[in-house]
């Protein structure tokens, strides 16, 4: 029986430090995310964080490496995602090489399955991260629902058994933080391992925060007037409403135009491509004046 | 912590089990680790603390937070800010819990019910005609046609095969062995597919008479070309069909089918159904990931809101939804029925099917459906035909 492995970090974190260094960082996250996150940290369990696409999840990943000081290793999901990708694998052709070397020089072979063949990929990786680091599993929704049945084990002892070598166990247990658009549903046995956030649409005042932090260049009336607009188009019913992802893009995209003299209004609406990516959903916002205030 | 505090805080836990939010005992733990461990300091800390350890399913949020205000108080007056509810689609409320669905319980009829005393069978057994043999030739040409068309997913285990992206170090080595420690040859393994499993939903009501035959010689075709394949039927009750379609011969599985089935011909209750399917863990695991075929006109009488919840969760579970439908062969069909239009964002395709001539064309249709980004019905149909209300 292996004991859970301890907190990684001390519980000094507290939940307001935590948002003072995130912002710090430009990562504006509201109390619940806060939460999440410093129990997280507190209680050694992984983070499973769903959500719209666009409204950050990716990124509490990437910020929470920084505040930390720990190195981010990330692993992709996609489907037909396996083991061995995600584990370790063997470099077979570099055995092979290496044994038809030694032979034509007649030294010893040595063991192959040893450390200079073994190729690591992100699990192993984050075990071996000597000072820890923090591990984004992303977009888990799209690996086939086994490979979460595959994770739990290493989620819940954070060791992987490599039958040649023996096990490896974490040096310092990894901050994980895992993220699911929600296109499937995830196993509960899995969710049950985690604390579960769901991370919702910023309110005004903290989009505004966001806009002002990553679109520099744009004032302050600028900005209100950008929240306006877009808290009026995720009203509408569209195919893909726009994240935040989508909306500093948008901010950026409208103030290079209208620093290049363009009215506000126009602007925004010339800008729209950058928010809105389905033709329908640009059709039903193009045309209609009223969705863009001035500033 | 005092004692008080403590009856309270396993009172609270109680509650939110009972009504179905959160259990199991690592959740109980984790939440009254992070009470010990980083005390809150006021109902809002409370609050997150328990949401984040506690729940994992964001619609059940507002149950979580009427019994968070029933035990702490105006704690959500403190918390609630505008935009922290995951966001449902406009227009739609949230979906209930297929669990608490309380009329599930007049779909088992048992000894004792009355149903038996009456007079007239309620129950409506029927006899399906033989298939004749231009229908078994249709059946041969479906048959074929789904083996060529069924989606396939990458299998996990490796198989030996002649090329692949991994070697096989140890069958090379054999073979080196027997060929005096010289590689002539590599071998590889590969990674085999195998058919996406397939799940149908039958309508057997009333108002798919006409069909009902049809459409279960289709689902003796689809578990023929995948055995893996499982399908329920439903009118006002759920029936497990799987295994009696296993039987080789159509006719004899239609014979085992009306000696099984209860509800031919008879009401629909689609929402209550689904429910039941989805409120059972085996059944769940048949959907993850399935290709799912909902064969059903979506008459639903009576409240549609159980049809949509269970529809989204389907969605949710499944890698595509596709409903056919008899009604949409109709070229003038809009789906403007309250029930069609409300799950029409959750599925992949509306189509029209009661014949096995139209369920071929649609069956050869597969891999372009099966192809395109999720949610195509409403792109399709157009997302805005409004609800009659």
């Amino acid at each position: 029986v292996t004991a859970r492995p301890q907190a990684p970090e001390p519980a000094g974190v507290s939940v307001e430090e935590l948002g003072r260094r995130l912002a710090e960082r430009r990562y504006f996250a509201e109390p619940g995310l806060l939460t999440a996150i410093h129990l997280a940290l507190v209680l050694g369990r992984p983070l499973a964080l769903e959500g719209e696409p666009g409204v950050g999840k990716t990124e509490v990943g990437k910020a929470l490496a920084g505040v930390l000081g720990r190195e981010l290793i990330r692993l992709q999901c996609y489907e037909g995602l396996d083991a061995g990708q995600a584990l370790y694998e063997w470099d077979y052709p570099k055995q092979l090489l290496h044994a038809r070397v030694a032979e034509a020089e007649g030294r010893a072979v040595g063991p192959l399955y040893s450390e200079p063949f073994l190729l690591e990929r992100p699990l192993l990786r984050v075990l071996r991260a000597g000072a820890g680091a923090v591990l984004l599993i992303d977009e888990i929704d799209r690996a086939d629902s086994e490979f979460e049945a595959f994770l739990l084990e290493f989620l819940s002892d954070f060791q992987i058994t490599i039958p040649e070598l023996g096990t490896v166990r974490a040096v310092q247990p990894p901050v994980v933080v895992l993220t699911s658009n929600r296109t499937r549903e995830l196993h509960d046995a899995l969710k049950r391992r985690c604390l579960y956030h769901w991370i919702p649409f910023p309110d005004a005042e903290r989009e505004r925060r966001i806009l002002r932090a990553r679109a520099p260049g744009l004032d302050e009336a600028a900005a209100a007037a950008l929240v306006e607009s877009i808290n009026r188009i995720r009203g509408l019913s569209l195919v893909k409403r726009p994240g935040i992802a989508e909306t500093i893009d948008w901010a950026q995209g409208a103030a290079i135009l209208a620093g290049e003299g363009a009215r506000w209004p126009e602007a925004l609406q010339r800008s729209l491509g950058l928010l809105l990516k389905d033709q329908e959903d640009f059709e039903r916002v193009a045309g209609r004046p009223e969705l863009f205030p001035d500033r | 912590v005092t004692r008080r505090a403590q009856e309270h805080l396993h009172a609270f836990m109680r509650a939110l089990a009972e009504s179905g939010v959160a259990a199991g005992f690592a959740k109980h733990a984790d939440f009254l680790r992070s009470l010990a461990q980083s005390p809150p300091d006021d109902l809002t800390g409370l609050y997150w603390r328990a949401r984040v350890t506690l729940v994992t399913d964001p619609e059940a949020f507002p149950t979580f937070d009427a019994i968070f205000d029933a035990f702490f108080g105006t704690g959500r007056l403190v918390v609630r800010e505008p935009g922290s509810e995951p966001a449902s689609v406009e227009g739609e409320t949230a979906a209930p819990h297929a669990g608490d669905e309380g009329e599930l319980e007049p779909l088992e009829p048992r000894a004792g019910t009355g149903l038996h005393a009456s007079p007239l069978d309620l129950r409506g057994t029927r006899r399906f005609p033989r298939a004749s043999d231009a229908t078994r030739e249709q059946l041969r040409e479906l048959e074929a046609a789904l083996a060529e068309a069924l989606p396939r997913v990458v299998a996990r285990r490796l198989r030996r095969g002649r090329r692949g992206r991994r070697l096989d170090v140890g069958r090379v080595l054999r073979a080196a062995n027997r060929s005096g420690g010289e590689i002539v040859a590599l071998a590889w393994l590969r990674r085999p597919s195998r058919p996406r499993r397939v799940l149908l939903l039958i309508d057997v009501s009333g108002s798919q008479r006409q069909y009902t035959a049809d459409l279960l010689r289709f689902a003796h075709a689809v578990r023929r070309a995948d055995a893996r394949a499982e399908a329920f039927t439903f009118g006002t009750r759920l029936t497990r069909i799987s295994a009696v379609l296993a039987t080789p011969d159509v006719d004899r599985a239609l014979d085992g089918l009306s000696a099984t089935l209860e509800d031919v011909d008879g009401g629909t209750r689609i929402g209550a159904s689904l429910a039941a399917l989805l409120a059972n863990g085996r059944f769940v695991a048949l959907a993850r990931g399935a290709l799912i075929i909902v064969l059903s006109d979506g008459l639903e009488r009576g409240e549609v809101a159980t049809m949509v919840a269970a529809v989204r969760r389907l969605g949710r579970l499944g890698n595509h939804v596709l409903w056919w439908s008899p009604l949409a062969r109709e070229p003038r069909y809009q789906p403007v029925t309250r029930g069609m239009c409300a799950v029409l964002p959750d599925i992949d395709e509306l189509a029209g099917a009661g014949d096995l001539e139209s369920l071929l064309t649609l069956v050869r249709r597969l891999p372009q459906t099966t192809a395109r980004p999720r949610g195509a019905a409403a792109r399709m149909w157009g997302r805005d035909p409004q609800p009659i209300r």
